[in-house]
Parts: C-alpha cells; sequence; structure tokens
C-alpha cells in the first residue's frame, strides 16, 4: 500500500481508492452511505482549490475542502 | 371490508419518492432535482381493492443513522410509527449505494419492498436488471417503476398489501465477519436485559447501531438496565474502526450481488459531466450564476409586459365603471377605491409572478441548483456559510417559507440558524410587485436592470449579515459540506408549469384573501373618521401615516408610504395594493398617480424599493422563523435586525441616487 493522501490533494480528471475517512460521528456515517468507503474508487471530475466534484460510484458529489481534508486516498503516485 | 394499511415511501435523497407519492395518491407535492426537497413527511391516500391505504412520503435519507434535522425526521417515522410496510424508492441508475440502505432496513425487520425507480433512464443508459434475480437474493419484492409516467404504480399497491399479508416476516442480515458478530453477540446479550427496548426495537439492530456509534439509540439504552454492561462494551473498541468495517462488509456483499444481476453499460463522459465542466469552472462559474439570475428577471419584466398591460387595461375599465354607475358614492369608493384599487394593484403583477415560477421551477427540475451550491462555496465559506445553504437562499426567491424549512437539510446547528435568519433577505416574489410597480414606473429603461441590482444587493446583505453574525453571535466553524449532484435533466412538459400555477394560484387566492383584507382595512382608515376626505390627512391612516412620517421622512418617504410599510408586514404585495388604495387611482394608473406626486422623488422610489427588499419579514416568514428556530427570540431579532438594516440602506442608497440622478 501506498502512502495516504487528502482527497482535497487530488485535480480534476485523477481516480483514487479511499483508504481511510475521519471525519467524525455523523459525517462518517453520512460519507459510508454516500459510499464513501474504504476501497470505494473515486474519480475527481472538477477541482477548485480543495473544494471537488467527485465520482464515486454512480453518484456525484460535490464535497467542500474540509470534507475532502478527511477522506484520505491511497496516492499513486507514491506506489513505487 | 376494508382494511386499512400504512405504506412509508423511503429512500436515498432525490431518487424520485415525491414523484412516485404524487403518482400513487395524486397529491401535487413539490418535486424537484435536487437532493433535499422533501424535509417534513406528507401522508396522502389511496383505495386499492379492499384497502384503504395511507401513503407517507419521507425525506431522503442515505443511512439509518440520523444526521441532519431532515434525516432525523424519516428515521424517527420508521423506527417509532411502525409503518405496516416500508416502500423503499431506489434509483436504478446508482443501484449500489441505494441499496447500502435497503441493508439498513432489512436488519430493522419491517416488511420491505422496493420500488425500483428511474427504470427507464438505467435502461436507456444501456443496463439490464434482472429483477427477479435481484429479487431472490434480497429477499424483497421488487416492482419496476417511472414514477414521472405513474409506470407500476398498480404492481407497487399489490406488492405492498401482500406483504402485509405475509407474516412472520423473513429475516436477511448482512454477516460482518467474526469480530464484530462476536461483539454484536455480546451487545444483544447485554441489551437482553432491556426488555421494555427489546420490545420496541429488533435486538440485532440495537447491537448494530450501537457498534456504529449511533448516539439516539444508546440515548434509548440510557436510563434501562442494560447501559453499564453496554458502555463497558463499547468502551473497549474503537467505533469509527467498527464503523468502517461494517460499512466495507456491506458494500462488499452488494458487490459480490450486482455482477449476477445487472449487466451495466460501461460508463463514458456523460453529458452532466460535460456540463459541469463549464457550469463549475472556476473561473467561468460565478459570471454564469449571475448572467442567469439577470437573464431571470429581465425575462421576468419583458415577457410579462403585454400581458401586464392587458392586466391594467382590464383594471382600468372596470375601475371607470364603477366610478361612473354605482351609487351611492361610499360604495363607490369601497369597491373602485378599495377592492379594485387594491387588489387589482396586485393582480396585475400576476403575469411576472407566473413567469418567475417558472423560471425557477426549470432551475429546480435541471439540477442546476445543486451546481450554484458548489460555485458559491468558495466565497461562502470564506463569509461562514456553507455552500449548501445557498439551496434554501436560491428558493427564497420564490418564498421564504419554504426556503427557512429547506434549512433543514443543513448539519450543524449554527449553520442552519445563521442560513434561517440571512433567509428573508434573499428577495421573494411577493416583493417583485413592488418593484416592478416602482421601477417600471421611474427607471421605465432600465428596469430588468434595477431589479436585478436589488437581487443582487439582497444576496450581498445576506452574505454581510451571515459574515457579521459568524462574528459575533454566532461564532464558530463553518462545518464541511458534502451535497450530491444530481444529473441534469430536462425538467418535463408538466412538472414546470404545473408549479408554475400551483403557486401562481396561491397568488391569486392570496389576493382574494389576506390581501384584500389587508387593503379592505387601509381603506376603512383611509375613508374614516365619517366625514374627512378620502384619503387626506385627517383619516385615520393619515393620522397614523404621520404619526410615522417622521421615523421614515429621511428616506425622502411621506406618510401614504409608511401606512403601505406597515400593512406590508402582513404581506408585501400589500405595500402595493395599499399605495393603489391611498393613491385612489379612478382616473389614472397607479403608476401615473405615483409619478404626478411631487412627494416621491425617484431616488426615494429606489430607497422605498431597497426598503421593502430588506425590512422585517412578513407574518406567515415569522411564524416559520419561530417554528424551525424554536424560539420567538430568534424570530424578534430577525424583525429588529431587517429593520434597521432596512433604513440604513435605504437611506444610502436614496441619498447616493440623489445625488448622482437628483431630487432627493
Amino acid at each position: 500500500m501506498g502512502d495516504l493522501c487528502p482527497l482535497a490533494f487530488l485535480s480534476a480528471g485523477t481516480e483514487a481508492t479511499i483508504a481511510k475517512v475521519r471525519a467524525g460521528k455523523g459525517m462518517q456515517t453520512r460519507l459510508f452511505g454516500m459510499g464513501f468507503c474504504p476501497e470505494a474508487r473515486v474519480t475527481v471530475q472538477c477541482a477548485d482549490r480543495g473544494s471537488l466534484i467527485v465520482s464515486v460510484g454512480d453518484a456525484r458529489y460535490a464535497l467542500s475542502r474540509g470534507i475532502a481534508m478527511k477522506i484520505l486516498v491511497e496516492c499513486a503516485k507514491a506506489v513505487a | 371490508m376494508t382494511r386499512e394499511i400504512r405504506i412509508a415511501l423511503t429512500g436515498n435523497p432525490n431518487v424520485g419518492k415525491t414523484t412516485l407519492f404524487n403518482a400513487l395518491t395524486g397529491s401535487r407535492q413539490h418535486v424537484g432535482n435536487w437532493p433535499g426537497v422533501t424535509v417534513e413527511k406528507k401522508t396522502g391516500r389511496v383505495r386499492r381493492n379492499s384497502y384503504e391505504i395511507e401513503v407517507v412520503d419521507l425525506p431522503g435519507t442515505y443511512s439509518l443513522t440520523a444526521y441532519s434535522a431532515d434525516e432525523i425526521i424519516a428515521r424517527d417515522f420508521l423506527l417509532d410509527e411502525k409503518p405496516d410496510v416500508v416502500v423503499q424508492v431506489v434509483d436504478a441508475t446508482n443501484l449500489e449505494r441505494n441499496l447500502y440502505l435497503t441493508t439498513q432496513l432489512s436488519e430493522l425487520q419491517v416488511p420491505v419492498v422496493i420500488a425500483l425507480n428511474m427504470a427507464d433512464m438505467a435502461e436507456a443508459q444501456g443496463d439490464a436488471i434482472d429483477l427477479a434475480r435481484l429479487s431472490a437474493f434480497l429477499e424483497i419484492p421488487i416492482v419496476r417503476t417511472v414514477g414521472t409516467r405513474g409506470d407500476g404504480i398498480g404492481d407497487l399497491l399489490d406488492a405492498a398489501i401482500r406483504e402485509v399479508k405475509t407474516s412472520p416476516h423473513h429475516e436477511h442480515t448482512i454477516g460482518y465477519g467474526d469480530d464484530v458478530e462476536a461483539t454484536i453477540a455480546m451487545l444483544a446479550d447485554a441489551l437482553s436485559a432491556d426488555t421494555d427496548l427489546t420490545g420496541r426495537y429488533p435486538l440485532r439492530w440495537l447491537a448494530v447501531k450501537l457498534l456504529e456509534g449511533d448516539e439516539s439509540v444508546l440515548d434509548k439504552v440510557r436510563g434501562g438496565p442494560a447501559l453499564a454492561r453496554v458502555e463497558r462494551i463499547l468502551s473497549s473498541i474503537d467505533s469509527d474502526e467498527y464503523e468502517a468495517m461494517m460499512a466495507d462488509k456491506r458494500y462488499e456483499a452488494i458487490s459480490a450481488i450486482l455482477p449476477q444481476v445487472r449487466k451495466a453499460n460501461v460508463r463514458s463522459m456523460s453529458p452532466s459531466d460535460m456540463v459541469d465542466r463549464v457550469v463549475t469552472d472556476r473561473y467561468l462559474g460565478i459570471p454564469i450564476f449571475l448572467a442567469l439570475m439577470w437573464g431571470t428577471f429581465q425575462l421576468t419584466f419583458t415577457a410579462a409586459a403585454p400581458f401586464m398591460t392587458m392586466i391594467e387595461a382590464a383594471v382600468g375599465w372596470l375601475v371607470e365603471f364603477v366610478a361612473g354607475s354605482i351609487e351611492p358614492a361610499w360604495l363607490a369608493s369601497f369597491l373602485g377605491d378599495g377592492i379594485i384599487g387594491g387588489v387589482g394593484a396586485v393582480i396585475v403583477f400576476l403575469p411576472n409572478i407566473f413567469i418567475l415560477f417558472l423560471i425557477l421551477a426549470f432551475l429546480e427540475g435541471s439540477g442546476y441548483l445543486a451546481r450554484a451550491a458548489f460555485i458559491m462555496d468558495r466565497p461562502l465559506y470564506a463569509l461562514g456559510l456553507p455552500g449548501k445553504a445557498f439551496i434554501p437562499m436560491l428558493v427564497g426567491f420564490g418564498c421564504n417559507v419554504p426556503a427557512i424549512m429547506a434549512t433543514r437539510s443543513i448539519e450543524g446547528e449554527k449553520d442552519r440558524l445563521l442560513t434561517i435568519l440571512v433567509n428573508p433577505f434573499m428577495s421573494c416574489s411577493a416583493r417583485l410587485p413592488v418593484y416592478i410597480l416602482l421601477a417600471g414606473t421611474f427607471f421605465p429603461e432600465q428596469a430588468g436592470s434595477v431589479v436585478f441590482f436589488l437581487y443582487v444587493l439582497g444576496i450581498a446583505v445576506a452574505i454581510a449579515s451571515a459574515k457579521l453574525f459568524r462574528s459575533t453571535i454566532l461564532p464558530g466553524e463553518v462545518s464541511p459540506f458534502v451535497m450530491e449532484m444530481p444529473p441534469y435533466r430536462i425538467p418535463t412538459a408538466i412538472t414546470s408549469p404545473r408549479h408554475m400555477w400551483s403557486r401562481g394560484s396561491m397568488y391569486i387566492r392570496k389576493a382574494g384573501s389576506i390581501i384584500l383584507i389587508g387593503v379592505l382595512a387601509v381603506w376603512a382608515l383611509a375613508s374614516f373618521p365619517l366625514g374627512v376626505d378620502y384619503g387626506s390627512a385627517g383619516s385615520f391612516a393619515g393620522m397614523i401615516g404621520h404619526l410615522l412620517e417622521p421615523l421614515v421622512a429621511p428616506l425622502g418617504f411621506d406618510w401614504k408610504v409608511a401606512v403601505a410599510l406597515i400593512f406590508g408586514f402582513i404581506a408585501k404585495e400589500i405595500v402595493v395594493g395599499s399605495l393603489g388604495v391611498l393613491y385612489g387611482t379612478g382616473e389614472e394608473t397607479l403608476s401615473s398617480a405615483l409619478l404626478a406626486d411631487p412627494g416621491l422623488s425617484a431616488a426615494a422610489a429606489l430607497a422605498l424599493m431597497v426598503f421593502v427588499l430588506l425590512y422585517t419579514p412578513c407574518v406567515a416568514a415569522i411564524g416559520v422563523i419561530r417554528q424551525e428556530t424554536g424560539s420567538w427570540k430568534w424570530a424578534g431579532f430577525s424583525v429588529a435586525y431587517g429593520l434597521v438594516v432596512a433604513w440604513i440602506l435605504a437611506f444610502v442608497v436614496g441619498h447616493l441616487a440623489g445625488f448622482f440622478i437628483g431630487g432627493a
């Protein structure tokens, strides 16, 4: 497994696998319900300085930077 | 013999629950293409064979652990009201995530029927779903539905009725792996001491929710005999870790089934994504949004103009007819000045209201609203509001009452309160007649732009107020937000006009009820005491107006405006109606009467529009602020704050305008 980095750091067009979600009670449950679950594939559609539109499965979500920082993904680049 | 049963519609947000509800019950509840349209439960009835069925439409939810106010309503209903059957509406184009909720409903051990909705769209994008196999895997009956066309409605009702008759109910749950299952068994054992609790909820469900760290379930355990042991078990585990493992197992179970029941077409970049690239672009996003808004108000003004002229001519003819042919004079005054002058002045703007709501319905149905929230997230965040707050703000362009209720989908309590308090600054459709009358009269060439300026000013004041409240009375961090972006859809030819019609007819009813009463009160005040000249300084209206005039004189308003503003408190359209009554526009239209009045300059008219935009929410909005914040304190605060801000800005705008265009 490569290094982990926040989803917020990815640029538009990148695809990654979610590794960890640490968003605090309530929000975390919501994120799991939305499909932001470890091992899920996520694709960044649009990125604006940390705010993102991403697709998970068949859904699109807008995330503010605050949330996007708490979803950790496996950084493709770091996998050597 | 008829039997009563109760069905609850549940499911993820924006999967078409309300569309299906409308199709089932013949209701006309509001639907839109953004998550969180429905924020309270709605009920309707339908008869099927010998069954009298009550259908309850619930707000959407992603899981059975509630987070925001609307989710709590949905969850509590399912848990505590125990409907006979739960119909989960599933978006066929997004099976994986929708079935996640299904796994939780199964644990709740209620009879579930799945309505596989938007099946036509899944098919159109090339997916083939094997309903029979999916149904067999889940042990849940599945009915294919297309809510917008009413397909599958009868089958769905039949399936629900069959489920009620089939008892006892099967149980199908996810296995969470040895570690988790061992802990679930321990918790279940501890919980079984609390017979009161286990009598009401399934034991396994309670244990699972406790493991996930569901606070409201822990609250239910509190005070019972099982608490000490439960707490001991919970303190020995990392509930975040457990929750992640359980979510993982649920998705694992779903993805084990899916390839066997669905042949999914390869997803290429959808048209939605391509549109999103443009409208959410970091440079183009905000200009596009502003251009759309400007276009909206330009269209509201210009497209309605010919219809307005027709209604104006009809009202004018009626006034003349009444004045010329009705005896005695007081009755002619009552009918002409009071009813026709007042209500007529308001009805003239019906075409504008229709067009505004047609455009708003189109924006809501297209899916653009959710994008606007994303575009505005950056600027709003900096000012202390979550981007999600922007949707209630845009809904406020229609009416602040549903807009304030729409804040229920905002998670943070402070964020929500803040969004409620700034919402009245979003210019609702009731204020539009005031702008159209005054802008059309005093700024005929730039009317569309003046109206646009007022809407932007409203947004600016709302945002500035949020910043102010955030740094004073409601300090704290903005909670981060996540929100689903629905795919763009072309609103059907039916839903937009229907929404327009329902809002337009509401406007007519309002004109015939509360506005009528308001303008008649103004007419009475202008006519009495007996013997005074109609609408003169000696009438009650004149006395009240003159009493208040010193307060508004610095803004360039005279006593007539003061009276109109007081009654505008009931509903803002009454400002126009009252002016119609007070100017007693027997021989000329209200527009020319206003122009001819030396007491009202163009600069003062601009100040008046600003004042009407910002001053106190109307009675209905105050009521809903009280309801949603749970206290009169915030409702009162909203009134006082609005009045102060309105006075200051009207003063500034009026004097600036006076400086540039003269006449203040």
